[in-house]
């Protein structure tokens, strides 16, 4: 379950500086653009932490001083069980979150995304398995959601992966990834949400193999995840080519170097202005708790008909999962489950490396360019397993599905 | 299931013992049917037929989240044939299995896992075995032989509802590989053995799926077998499986192998395997997942004593609502921890004639402990189950009629020599 987190608002000014010479850590590239790195990534401290014992924690979005997470599987403690179907509601103005509520949602087992619209008048929450949905709830009062809505239908049923809520030309739509069940096929499905008490289907489409496991939508531009199919994008009203939500034009596909492409967030940099590439999560497998594998793919897409693989990032030991991006400052957030939280520069010519920071198929290797600028919940004392991230209003959040909802501070300026 | 399907299968069986055409019966695993007395004429085609089932009640304690559960089955309820071509040295075997109308929940089976169920053995499809093959003598010592269609992979060991206990091993989806597309080649020569196959990986996703025609032979296996003294055998095999849990393609790929000894003569059976399947993704390990099994039965005038040890590791995945399921396909290809299960069963029966089918009343016991490998697992078989050590009282019926196949699962070559793919039915197994 993999989002970006768009974080606009970001704390003060963008402090950044742009290298006039070679200014990488350890690195001997004499790119003008570079920025300057730290020498060894930094600390993000745990400002505030707020345990979650009964269920595993799933997604996370913040919004304001109230903050949601999901719920996921099936978790046994001191011999009770409880199944991923509450949302819980959180009171995030102090640094210690504070449990408000719980929303329980019928015939769910897993709630995996979580987002509240642009304009905070709605929660939307994805459900699996069968009956998959989403479900729809006023936020007028944010610390207690009511129910409004709940789509599904026979393509929705198999389960709701990623529920993505974006606005396209100014309506307000829902991209759901669904997963494939027995003989049926994933599959990607748009709904209409402008009346969000009744949304109403305007796409559907199988994709992915064998899964489309998320979308990121911006700009009248769709980008899927489709596994080992790699990344797709298409035109749904800003590309140029006709397309629309309940048509989309493709403009360009990439196989991933080693597939499972799991998530995507293609990064407009505020403080340069760079919409030159995008990042895509891979998610191999793993084991809940205890291990995980898969790296961060950087793709040059400023030939959406051609894009490119130029990078990647690589911890070694653990896997990446979900994104939160911080814009003014151009770092990408990375929730790396049980490497817990990374945070990297963005910025800089991410396909210039030396041939010592180069994998053997000629890829850059972000982490031998000095590109991690922080790492955090790597010392809590016990283990982590870190599902998502989201950074907004200068702090970053971070949802561990072992040990509930951590508050961050943000990677240090550089 | 509706009443009108149970009467069709409890006609079918009944059906069966009037039309059998077996007039004696083998009394223990190693009396191995030859042509039955109406082949003599070689060039006529032969049919023979049988039919077998169980039926069964089952106690679990506990069988999930701190509750006990007692259920009824129909299980393992089969319908078997082969019709024999001498002319053209061409024969062909089917198996339907029902437990898709009589086990769609599936059957209580402390540790068992696979196809979308766990803690249950799933029912297998109906068309469990359907294969044509071709059979030649080559010199006086040497068999070869070509099978084709829907069936057995040459990988492992022999299929459970075949050997003398009741609840499946929890290594079923470890030691055997079934219900596949597949081409057979095999060779023997004196006591060696030697079989190649290419089969589609993808496992059935239903009763009613048949193999994925754009998987087909997608995947390999090789088999290599000494018998001794046609009472002993030993075995060791590898397979190369794509993509087994996700039909559509893309899963993890597997790397399975097997080494086993067998011994069987009248009365006595013995059999020890050890298999280990190694789970991948491009070319990077992911899981793996061992197991040993040891068993064996007494029998005597139609008693038998039977048991088995096994210790088996699985995956502990995502629970649907019905926690007996699992997704299937998974979302992702993460697990939630490893468990190891060492088990102990124990059965007991005796084998009656009633009219021209066999019953076998029996009794079986089971003791399962189950133990989170790595310190790290977050699951915990105790908070899960409400103890790590799990109890199985199961007592039943196996009843049978006319002929079943023999040593289930292996085709042509694969066969002891003189003998055809069908024995007379025996409970005392």
């Amino acid at each position: 379950m993999i989002r970006i987190r768009l974080a606009l608002s970001s704390i003060g000014l963008s402090i950044f500086a742009v290298a006039a010479m070679a200014g990488c850590r350890g690195s001997e590239s004499t790119n003008p653009i570079d920025p300057v790195l730290p020498a060894s990534p930094s600390t993000l401290i745990v400002e505030g932490h707020a345990a979650v014992n009964d269920r595993y924690t799933a997604e996370l979005w913040v919004n304001g001083t109230y903050a949601y997470t999901t719920t996921w599987g099936t978790r046994t403690n001191n011999s009770v069980t409880a199944r991923g179907n509450a949302i819980k509601i959180w009171d995030v103005s102090s640094p210690t979150p504070a449990l408000l509520d719980s929303v329980i949602v019928a015939d769910a087992t897993t709630l995996g995304d979580v987002q509240v619209t642009a304009d905070g008048k709605y929660l939307v929450v994805a459900t699996e398995t069968v009956p998959g949905s989403i479900v729809i709830f006023d936020l007028q009062n944010p610390a207690k959601p009511v129910q409004i809505a709940r789509f599904h239908n026979a393509d929705t049923d198999p389960g709701v992966h990623t529920a993505e809520i974006q606005p396209v030309n100014g309506k307000l739509y829902g991209f759901l990834s669904i997963d494939p069940r027995g003989s049926i096929a994933a599959r990607l499905v748009i709904v209409d949400l402008t009346t969000p008490s009744a949304p109403t289907q305007v796409f559907s489409r199988v994709m992915g193999t064998p899964y489309v496991h998320d979308v990121y939508v911006r700009d009248g531009i769709l980008m899927t995840a489709l596994w080992n199919d790699g990344l797709a994008i298409f035109d749904i009203g800003g590309g140029g080519k006709g397309g629309t939500p309940a048509s989309p034009v493709q403009l360009g596909t990439l196989k991933t170097v080693g597939g499972k492409a799991h998530n995507i967030v293609w990064f407009h940099d505020a403080g340069t202005g760079s919409k030159k590439y995008a990042f895509v999560g891979e998610e191999g497998p793993g084991s809940i708790g205890s291990a995980s594998v898969g790296d961060v793919h950087v793709i040059d897409v400023s030939d959406m008909a051609n894009p490119i693989e130029v990078g990647f990032f690589n911890v070694a030991g653990a896997g990446v999962h979900n994104f939160s991006a911080d814009e003014q400052r151009g770092i990408l957030y990375l929730a790396y489950y049980n490497g817990g939280v990374r945070a990297i520069s963005t910025r800089g010519d991410l396909a210039s490396c030396t041939t010592a920071q180069k994998s053997s198929d000629g890829r850059c290797d972000l982490g031998k360019m000095g590109h991690e600028l922080a790492r955090g919940l790597l010392d809590t004392g016990g283990s982590v397993y870190v599902w998502g991230v989201q950074f907004t209003g200068g702090k970053l959040y971070a949802s561990d599905m072992l040990n509930g909802l951590w508050r961050l501070s943000a990677a240090p300026a550089f | 299931m509706g009443a009108r399907a149970w009467s069709a299968i409890v006609t079918v069986l009944l059906g069966l013992s009037a039309v059998s055409p077996v007039a004696g019966r083998a009394q223990s695993p190693n009396m191995v049917m030859g042509a039955p007395d109406s082949a003599k004429n070689e060039s006529s085609v032969r049919l023979m037929a049988g039919a077998s089932a169980v039926l069964l009640g089952t106690r679990a304690s506990p069988a999930i989240n701190s509750k006990s559960l007692t259920e009824g089955y129909l299980s393992q309820p089969m319908l078997m044939g082969t019709a024999i071509f001498p002319r053209h040295s061409v024969d062909l075997a089917a198996t339907l299995n029902l437990e898709g109308i009589t086990l769609q929940r599936g059957e209580l089976n402390a540790g068992m896992n696979g196809e979308g169920y766990v803690d249950r053995r799933h029912p297998h499809t109906f068309i469990h075995e359907f294969v044509a093959t071709w059979k030649r003598n080559a010199g006086d010592d040497g068999v070869v032989s070509v099978t084709a269609g829907k069936g057995f992979v040459p990988f492992g060991s022999d299929d459970p509802m075949s050997r003398p206990l009741l609840k499946y091993p929890v290594n079923h989806h470890l030691a055997q590989i079934l219900e596949r597309a597949v081409v057979i080649g095999a060779a023997s020569y004196g006591p060696v053995l030697l079989e190649v196959a290419r089969f589609n990986g993808d496992e059935p996703e239903s009763p009613s799926d048949l193999p994925n025609a754009r998987r087909l032979f997608d995947s390999w296996s090789g088999r290599a077998t000494a018998r001794i003294r046609e009472k002993a055998e030993i075995q060791t095999s590898f397979a190369s499986v794509v993509s087994p849990e996700v039909a559509a393609g893309g899963g993890l790929n597997q790397k399975k192998w097997s080494a086993s000894a067998r011994y069987e003569s009248e009365g006595l059976y013995g059999f020890a395997e050890y298999a280990h399947t190694k789970e991948l993704e491009t070319s990077r390990d992911a899981f793996a997942f061992a197991t040993m099994l040891a068993e064996g039965s007494v029998s005597r005038h139609g008693a038998m004593l039977a048991a088995r040890v096994e210790r088996t590791e699985r995956p502990e995945e995502e629970r649907l609502s019905d926690p007996f399921r699992t997704p299937r396909p998974a979302s992702d290809l993460s697990i939630l921890g490893r468990t190891r299960w060492t088990l102990l069963t124990v059965n007991a029966s005796r084998s009656y004639d009633v009219a021209r089918s066999r019953v076998a009343p029996f009794v079986e016991v089971g003791r399962a402990k189950a133990a989170s490998i790595g310190t790290l697992s977050v699951f915990d078989p105790k908070g899960f189950y409400g103890s790590d050590v799990m109890w199985s009282v199961s007592v039943g019926l196996r009843l049978g009629i006319g002929m079943m196949h023999h040593r289930m699962g292996k085709y042509g070559a694969a066969l002891p020599r003189g003998a055809v793919n069908m024995r007379d039915m025996d409970m005392s197994q």
